[in-house]
């Protein structure tokens, strides 16, 4: 009983970094409409960020985050009215397709300039103990900053002036026009808010395992699990999905196989599409 | 126009299936290659150009294809030119269940669960529990007994076939029905068209045609393996090449095809190591500038006719 | 004789909202009735729901005395009903003429001179290879109608028909309609504006919050209390 107590904690704290992921993919696709392929990416970007900041900087990895948060949203918020801006009213087809070619010229050049040698973070190493279980140090504060950033998130979108903008423009993009909202700006905002969460989850991740340019790829399908069990546009939906996946992975790994455990994304997104589409939860 | 039209058509195929005559092996690997794309890159145009469900899992059309018929070549010993024809059309009727499931799934959800069934057969081909029959992730290296002419030949027979059929649907009443169910599904079905039934219809057909061209390209590449057979690159180049030609256009898949595979070549050789991410610029430029495509810019200048059957 | 269409004891919800609440009334065949109510009234759900585009939660309708409840939309449009919207949905990115063709059922020959018929009918037999898109709006409202009168519908239903065009091709319109009123086609429209309902119509019927409030002819609706209070706020 105490190996599923370790599993179902390793799952929530898996599943704390992909809602973090999950969330700013919904919350772009929700009020901006687009599906950002690219999402995965910038988690990436966001762990090499952490890196170089601790190898070249000597940087604690902890407070690097408070740097790349504000960096991604303003990158965020200007590739969004360079770039996706235009594509807000064009058909489904045309966001993915350049959203998918921003992902490959992104991951690219990151293989061009800074190679496919795996990089980590090793700021954090060793365990410790807790009631009874042993705990890796880097996961459990990985876990601590994720909930806090979620937190922030939370409390953003419900009490600031602009997430109140926002849950208007995600709910009714029209509606929110007329009330005065600028819808323009509140997508551009929240577009960088987006890649600064993906940046985020990047720093956090960059703590616990490898770095390489292709790890964006690793989570996309599992995110859009996520995104899809969470209902489209939905942040709270998205949080509980990571943490459904986040467990889920960890006990088939545990108790089936790592394969198998490969194809949860898949199944989920096909049962989920098929039976519930609009998601687990109600808005 | 119209027998200038056809006498070009006569020409290009005539020059086409003189190739093995005269070029080296370089030459018809790559006119191979180019026409596997190109019917890829129509399969995938018929359905998902006409109909606006964008079809983001076409490499499930080409793996199943490919495996049914590539086992059926090294495991049972069946004669390639019935191998072909056997894998194809077991994708087309395992794509009527298929379709008749998911495209209840309307817009980009549509798409992302046919990615999902997509990597979900890659993974599940991979597991232990298929090894028996797939052969697992090592993968099944086969020969099938046929020399690279004839290879050539038949890819580009089926590939002549599939413009035909796209080109007799897209001028029908049939391609506008699916034209109409893009523009505005639930006006057409209370117009009194059977949605349901010309989606499926177009999406089998898909199905068939991007199969057969399956089955022959891994034939070609002796050897299949999960990963290789549903790798999202297969579904996701015919549609990048569609999308240079012109999607919805009825030679825009193969004009595409011919454009990105020398664009392919060049930037291959002269810029090997940032290919890709020039690659991925090319792509979101197109997109934002030049959406329609080669054709469709052509149509829109006058340049083309804006008929339906080009 | 049996009325062409009759609506029978049926509701529809949206999660907590009535959309329709036992509603039940007849459309004699060859009539032309009006649908009156507030914004949010029901109407465009009950057309919903007679077009098969949505399901009653209960109750049942019946078309030309066959059961209609439940069965999908293209199966109705051929039984004979035809629709039009409020916000105009015509194929943009197609011909005037394939907009009318794709509708259309047999060889092609025949269908393009009835298409031509049609876009005749509507006066626009010149554009027929203009793309619906180009049209102005209230074109596209009688490119519409020629789409709905391809599939030779015996019940037709306007929803708004004469909003937002200029009041001569509101005129122009009315008198198509009642030429296929004359020849044997019934209509039901919905409008806010009375007097297209007054001057065209022979009968009404009155929604509010998806309860059916009045139903006769239009001069006693004219008269009615209730829907007075309603409307003028009397």
């Amino acid at each position: 009983m105490v190996n599923f107590i370790e599993i179902l904690i390793r799952g929530v704290m898996l599943g704390s970094v992909y809602a973090l992921v999950g969330m700013g993919l919904t919350l772009v696709w929700g009020v901006v409409g687009i599906v950002n392929i690219a999402h995965g990416e910038f988690v990436m970007l966001g762990a090499y960020f952490t890196f170089w900041a601790f190898t070249l900087l000597h940087l604690n990895p902890l407070l690097s985050a408070a740097f790349s948060i504000p960096l991604f949203f303003f990158a965020g918020m200007v590739i969004h009215k360079r770039i996706t801006e235009r594509l807000v009213r064009e058909q489904e087809l045309s966001a993915l397709i350049l959203t998918f070619g921003m992902s490959i010229l992104i991951w690219n050049l990151a293989q061009f300039f800074w190679t496919n040698t795996y990089r980590s973070v090793s700021y954090l190493t060793g365990n410790f103990p807790f009631m009874g279980l042993v705990l890796a140090k880097s996961k459990t504060v990985s876990f601590g900053l994720a909930v806090g950033i979620t937190a922030a998130l939370f409390l953003f979108l419900k009490y600031s002036k602009w997430g109140k903008a926002i849950r208007a423009t995600s709910q009714n993009s029209e509606v929110a026009l007329v009330c005065g909202i600028n819808t323009v700006k509140t997508r551009a905002l929240t577009f960088g808010m987006g890649i600064a969460l993906a940046g985020a989850a990047g720093a956090i991740i960059s703590l616990q395992w490898v770095i390489f340019p292709q790890m964006g790829g690793s989570y996309i399908s599992k995110t859009f699990a996520i995104v899809v069990l969470g209902g489209l546009g939905n942040i709270h939906g998205a949080l509980v999905g990571g943490f459904i996946i986040g467990i889920l992975e960890a006990m088939v790994t545990q108790y089936l196989s790592a394969k198998m455990a490969q194809i949860i994304p898949s199944m989920t997104i096909l049962i989920i599409l098929l039976l519930r589409p609009t998601g687990l939860f109600k808005k | 126009m119209k027998t200038r039209f056809g006498l070009g058509i006569i020409l290009v195929m005539a020059f086409l299936i003189s190739v093995p005559f005269f070029a080296t092996d370089y030459w018809i690997t790559l006119l191979t290659l180019i026409l596997i794309f190109a019917v890829y890159a129509s399969g995938w145009n018929l359905f998902s150009g006409l109909t606006g469900y964008t079809n983001f899992g076409l490499a499930w059309f080409i793996g199943v294809s490919g495996y049914v018929s590539s086992l059926l070549i090294a495991d049972y010993k069946w004669l390639w030119l019935f191998a072909w024809p056997a894998g194809a059309l077991f994708t087309g009727l395992v794509s009527i269940g298929v379709g008749y499931i998911l495209l209840r799934i309307k817009g980009v959800y549509f798409a992302i669960s046919m990615v999902a069934l997509a990597e979900g057969t890659r993974e599940l081909f991979g597991t232990e529990y298929l090894t028996p029959i797939t052969h697992g992730g090592k993968g099944l290296p086969f020969v099938a007994g046929i020399r690279l002419p004839t290879l050539y030949w038949s890819i580009l027979l089926v590939a002549f076939f599939s413009m035909m059929i796209c080109y007799k649907i897209f001028s029908s009443k049939f391609g506008l029905r699916l034209i109409a169910i893009r523009e505005d599904e639930q006006a057409a079905e209370t117009l009194g068209i059977h949605t349901t039934k010309d989606k499926i219809i177009a999406f089998i057909l898909s199905a068939f045609l991007v199969g057969l061209a399956g089955s022959i390209h891994f034939t070609y590449q002796n050897y299949i393996d999960p990963t290789f057979a549903f790798n999202i690159h297969l579904t996701l180049t015919p549609i990048v090449m569609t999308l240079f030609g012109g999607v919805g256009t009825v030679f825009g898949p193969v004009i595409g095809a011919t454009l990105f595979t020398l664009i392919h070549e060049i930037l291959w050789a002269e810029l090997t190591l940032l290919y890709m991410a020039i690659f991925g610029g090319i792509l979101m430029t197109l997109i934002l500038f030049f959406p329609q495509g080669l054709l469709g810019w052509m149509k829109e200048k006058r340049i083309l006719p804006r008929i339906r059957k080009i | 004789m049996e009325p062409i269409l009759r609506i029978d004891d049926v509701v529809k919800k949206f999660g907590e909202v009535v959309a329709l609440d036992h509603c039940s009334f007849a459309i004699e065949s060859g009539s032309m009735t009006g649908l009156i109510g507030p914004n949010g009234a029901g109407k465009t759900t009950l057309f919903n729901l007679i077009t098969g585009v949505l399901q009653p939660d209960s109750g049942h309708i019946y078309l030309k005395g066959e059961e209609i409840t439940g069965k999908k939309p293209f199966e109705i449009a051929r039984r004979g009903v035809g629709r039009t919207y409020q916000i105009i949905r015509i194929f943009p990115k197609m011909t005037l003429l394939e907009n009318l063709i794709v509708v259309g059922k047999g060889k092609e020959r025949k269908m393009v001179e009835r298409a031509m018929d049609f876009l005749r009918f509507v006066k626009l037999e010149e554009k027929k290879d203009d793309y619906a898109s180009d049209l102005s709006f209230g074109q596209q409202k009688l490119l519409s109608l020629a789409q709905v009168l391809m599939i030779d519908p015996q019940l037709i239903l306007l929803d708004e028909p004469a909003a937002g065009i200029n009041p001569t091709l509101q005129n122009e319109l009315m008198a198509s309609i009642h030429r296929l009123n004359e020849e044997g086609k019934t209509f039901i429209i919905v409008e806010h504006d009375m007097n297209v309902i007054m001057n065209h119509c022979q009968n009404a019927i009155a929604l509010n919050y998806g309860q059916k409030i009045a139903e006769g002819s239009c001069s006693i609706i004219q008269k009615d209390e209730r829907l007075l209070e309603h409307y003028f706020g009397r």
